[in-house]
């Protein structure tokens, strides 16, 4: 049923019952494990705590797919808590220090706090459909938020945690790199700093990597391999088989070496295509026009790359010259909207990273006037509606409605209320543009949602309302990259002309 | 005055995207009741209503509920046609699910309505102690428990009984208050437990003089009776044409049933019955034979060593406890006096009559929110009120899905409103009973130990084994709660 549920459930099985060297080459056809280390240190904690409550819910093999009710709470209990242990007091130190850089008075940056809590996209994934992402992205804030109180080497604990936890914080890495460096170089360069943030992303990498390294070297010690089903000399490495060359496979390390690969392999899935499902990205976007698939996987692979650092460098580069504290989440957003447009392998969830420093927003400066709530309440609606067919599939539509009606009603967004956009006054022709732009994309996905559920799409184009979805999607999208990369410049005065009109004023 | 935030409609509003998202909660016997009593009406004509018995779940309610199904069933036959039919047994396609859920919360809007005009209506210096108590009472678990989960229509009954409370407040529309609880009379029969203090208050206040009792006005007499009539008439007429009367009212008072319900009520008997058997536990103790200690509770009220309870006895003593208040009300017929004694009446009847069900504590805690925020003492009273009355519906709910929802929400709510009206509430002119303070913060604190035990704890101990002890211990402790805020209460009643 729930795929996400079974493996997540799955990885507290096979990490609490099986030897530490197995956890990533245990059974891969069946939810095999596929995120880093961290995620699986917390499924083995909270299977070790089921397992107190109940030793059948993560039994090796027979509890496989179970539907057991208590342990349908269990699971979902799991993401509460965890959500509650990470996100939610991330969130609230981010929203008090953003707030207060910025001079927001603490009402208004508790009720941005209140929104960026209530976000839907990010209930939907995690408490309706079914996953740990909270966890990631509350140790990516917790990173920002010791980057805006200059405690730059917790912010790499933290940022490391977040990649160790799952591979998709990867997004961000650039512009945190970017920024770091800026605060190294800007005004003056400090190599001290520049090291001791180094050096302590090295030492929580080494902290983090320890146990599977140690319990690896462990088992092989006991005589226990990284594969019970397998006898005789160790198969071939998945990738980077060129390694065997240099390192002889009888060495006591060489399970390290095998393991390490292992991981690397299972969590950067490069042998597969440049999209599985239908997302609203670039790719996708182009899939319609020019089928991809006749091209060679290594041209895709380049022109991916090519692209993802065209949209990547100009924030980056923009934060590196400005590291303000005030515009970063903006830089996370725009990079990330860069990765989410133009990567490699992207899932429909990953909109989740660019919209939650975006969100962000909402605590901080004018975070609830009319520009950025209007487009920050679009990014959202947006990407809750690109994750529709996703939840469709597994009977969520209600839960979908209910939510993101009920977040643009509490923030007064459209589709509830367009009174965002006129509250203010006019406020020239970029307003109208921008009020015109989002109420034809609003159009469009309300017209969607009608077609979608009344008309049949024509035979011989069965996937014709998600290709629709996908397009109007990647549209939205790529304007939200750009909105964002605007503000950036804007904000770090760096638009001649606007910087001359505010001096005038 | 500005208006205050946030609104009763907003809160109303997020509070149905909350109902919605429980849609697929558990649903109790209740759901397929209401089914079945859509497709009764939809499927037979009126003279066969109150005859039909292919479920069990008979048609017991008075005649406008059952026009109300009527009307309901006309959309639900167009939602799912599989719906109204009588043989389609346990029948709940999501279509089904949906549209009964649904109706649950649209008819809501009665209750928000009602709220409203409770809230427009109040003095000015009371009206943010109004608005507070009117949010409290349109998020109250009590509702989402028994209505949205559960399943039932208490949100459109007792916006029917807040609207005609409200409107007894002006004199200019005494009548149609007394008209409106007429009505709600038809729809559900148990607030016959609240019309004592309907017929005193109109008594003294509409139809008697206010200078002199013995001095009746003819004219509001002759209009209050006429319109009465005429409002029993259009429920009933139909019925007593078809010459289903005697069958109707069989169906409607089924003195069959036993003296406790299924689960124990938390009322004076709940109180008896544990007595009775602790009492059978010590005795059988001294003989050696446990065996019928864990006797079923279910329907059973058979007691072993107090003597046995009659429903006439059930009947005399709750008329007694009614009266008590009523004295009060006619000799003083304000306002404040009639909404206690609503509540007083109702918490006799729940305290006291036979057959009584755990939902049935709304009918107390409903009228009595609407003055719990007069002064410090009624609050007082009202404190283990909410406490018990909330926590001795839990038993309702039972699956482990809806454990955390339940609990959490409730737990949350009593917090949050306890807390507002221990701010608002202003102080009373009259000094205080301290004891009676201790009590009530002594029996909060008690509440979390028991709810850990009845949830957690039992089953860690003993397994599925004495499944009844935690249903007894809520019932005896929500029990306990009930009674002394009805002591309390009265003492608050009669000294103020």
């Amino acid at each position: 049923m729930h795929g996400d549920y079974e493996a997540q459930r799955h990885w507290m099985e096979i990490t609490t019952r099986l030897p530490i060297s197995q956890w990533y080459f245990h059974d891969l056809e069946w939810w095999g494990l596929d995120y880093p280390p961290l995620t699986a240190y917390h499924s083995w904690v909270l299977g070790k705590i089921g397992t107190l409550i109940n030793p059948d819910w993560f039994a090796l093999f027979s509890s496989r797919g179970s539907q057991d009710p208590n342990l349908k709470i269990f699971m979902r209990a799991t993401v509460i808590v965890s959500e509650y242990l990470i996100y939610v007091p991330a969130a609230v130190v981010f929203a008090r220090r953003y707030g207060r850089l910025t001079g927001v008075s603490i009402w208004t940056a508790t009720v941005g706090l209140v929104a960026i809590l209530m976000q839907p996209g990010t209930i939907l994934i995690d408490h309706v459909h079914f996953q740990y992402n909270t966890v990631m992205l509350g140790l990516v804030m917790a990173c920002m938020s010791s980057l805006l109180a200059e405690r730059y080497k917790w912010s790499a604990v933290f940022f490391v945690g977040a990649l160790m936890f799952k591979q998709m914080a990867l997004y961000y890495a650039f512009s945190i790199f970017a920024y770091l460096l800026g605060r190294c170089t800007f005004p003056k360069v400090n190599f001290s700093r520049l090291f001791g943030i180094a050096l302590v992303t090295a030492i929580t990498y080494g902290v983090l990597v320890l146990p599977l390294v140690a319990g690896t070297i462990y088992d092989t010690y006991r005589g226990v391999g990284s594969r019970s089903d397998l006898d005789g000399p160790p198969p071939p490495l998945p990738i980077l088989a060129w390694l065997t060359d240099y390192i002889d496979t009888g060495t006591f390390y060489y399970p390290v070496v095998e393991m390490v690969v292992q991981v690397l392999h299972r969590v950067f899935p490069f042998s597969r295509g440049l999209f599985e499902d239908k997302v609203a990205n670039f790719w996708c976007a182009l899939n319609v026009v020019l089928k991809i698939k006749n091209y060679p996987t290594e041209l895709l692979q380049k022109a991916a790359l090519v692209a993802t650092l065209l949209a990547i460098v100009p924030p980056n580069i923009i934060i590196f010259f400005r590291p303000r504290k005030a515009t970063m989440p903006l830089a996370f957003a725009a990079t990330a909207w860069g990765f989410f447009l133009f990567s490699w392998q992207v899932h429909e969830k990953s909109v989740l990273l660019p919209l939650m420093p975006m969100t962000l927003l909402l605590a901080g400066k004018q975070g609830l006037n009319r520009d950025i709530r209007s487009w920050v309440g679009f990014a959202n609606i947006l990407g809750a509606w690109t994750m529709f067919p996703l939840l469709k599939r597994v009977d969520l539509r209600i839960p979908y409605a209910v939510l993101t009606l009920l977040w643009s009603y509490l923030l007064g967004l459209p589709p509830t209320s367009w009174s965002v956009y006129t509250d203010e006054g006019f406020g020239g022709w970029s307003q109208v543009g921008t009020a015109t732009l989002h109420t034809l994309f609003y159009a469009a996905m309300a017209a969607w949602h009608v077609a979608e559920a009344y008309v049949a799409p024509p035979l011989h184009k069965s996937d014709l309302w998600t290709v629709a979805n996908v397009g109007v999607g990647f549209a939205g999208f790529g304007l939200c990259y750009l909105w964002c990369l605007w503000r950036l410049l804007k904000d770090s005065d760096l638009l001649p002309s606007y910087a001359t009109k505010t001096k005038t004023q | 005055m500005s208006e205050q935030y946030p609104t009763l409609a907003q809160c109303a509003l997020v509070a149905a995207a909350f109902k919605i998202l429980l849609f697929p909660a558990y649903k109790s016997t209740d759901f397929e009741v209401h089914r079945n009593w859509l497709a009764i009406t939809n499927s037979l004509p009126l003279s066969q209503w109150y005859y039909e018995k292919t479920s069990e779940w008979t048609l017991d309610y008075p005649p406008f509920f059952a026009y109300f199904e009527w009307i309901l069933s006309h959309i639900a036959r167009l939602v799912d046609t599989a719906m109204v039919r009588i043989h389609n047994l346990d029948y709940d396609s999501w279509q089904t699910v949906y549209f009964q859920r649904t109706s649950v919360i649209v008819t809501e809007v009665m209750l928000v309505y009602a709220l409203q005009l409770f809230m427009e209506t109040s003095p000015l210096q009371s009206r943010r102690a109004a608005h507070v108590v009117a949010l409290s009472i349109i998020l109250s678990p009590g509702l989402l428990i028994i209505d949205h989960i559960h399943f039932q229509y208490n949100g459109f009954m007792y916006g029917i009984l807040v609207w005609s409370l409200v409107l007894a407040r002006c004199k200019t529309t005494l009548l149609s208050s007394g008209l409106i609880f007429a009505a709600l009379l038809c729809f559900k029969h148990i607030y016959l437990y609240l019309a004592p203090a309907y017929f005193v208050f109109l008594l003294s206040t509409y139809c008697l003089s206010a200078k002199s009792i013995f001095r009746p006005r003819i004219f509001n007499c002759i209009k209050l009776g006429g319109c009465i009539t005429g409002i029993f008439g259009a429920a009933f007429g139909p019925f007593v044409f078809t010459e289903q009367m005697p069958q109707m009212l069989s169906r409607l008072f089924p003195f069959s049933r036993g003296l406790c319900h299924a689960y124990w009520a938390p009322n004076v008997w709940a109180m008896y019955s544990f007595t009775d058997r602790v009492l059978i536990h010590r005795l059988t103790l001294k003989e050696g034979a446990l065996s019928s200690v864990t006797r079923g509770l279910v329907g059973d009220t058979a007691f072993a060593v107090l003597p046995e309870i009659t429903p006439r006895t059930c009947f005399f003593l709750t008329l007694f406890f009614q009266i008590l208040p009523l004295l009060k009300l006619f000799s003083k017929p304000t306002w404040e006096n009639f909404i206690g004694a609503v509540t007083l009446c109702g918490y006799a009847s729940f305290l006291f009559g036979w057959h009584v069900h755990e939902k049935a504590i709304l009918l107390v805690i409903i009228p009595f929110s609407l003055v719990a925020l007069r002064d410090r003492r009624h609050f007082g009273a009202f404190k283990p009120l909410a406490v018990a009355g909330h926590v001795s519906l839990f038993p309702l709910l039972f699956t482990p899905a809806e454990f955390p929802i339940k609990t959490i929400y409730t737990i949350f709510w009593l917090v949050l409103f306890l807390m507002i009206f221990e701010r608002m509430a202003p102080a009373s002119n009259k000094p205080r009973f301290f004891l009676l303070d201790r009590f009530s913060t002594l029996y909060i604190a008690v509440s979390i130990p028991l709810i850990v035990y009845t949830s957690l704890l039992h089953q860690i101990v003993f397994g599925k084994r004495y499944e009844f002890l935690p249903l007894m211990f809520t019932s005896s402790y929500a029990a306990i709660g009930v009674f002394g805020s009805w002591v309390g209460y009265m003492v608050v009643y009669f000294t103020a």
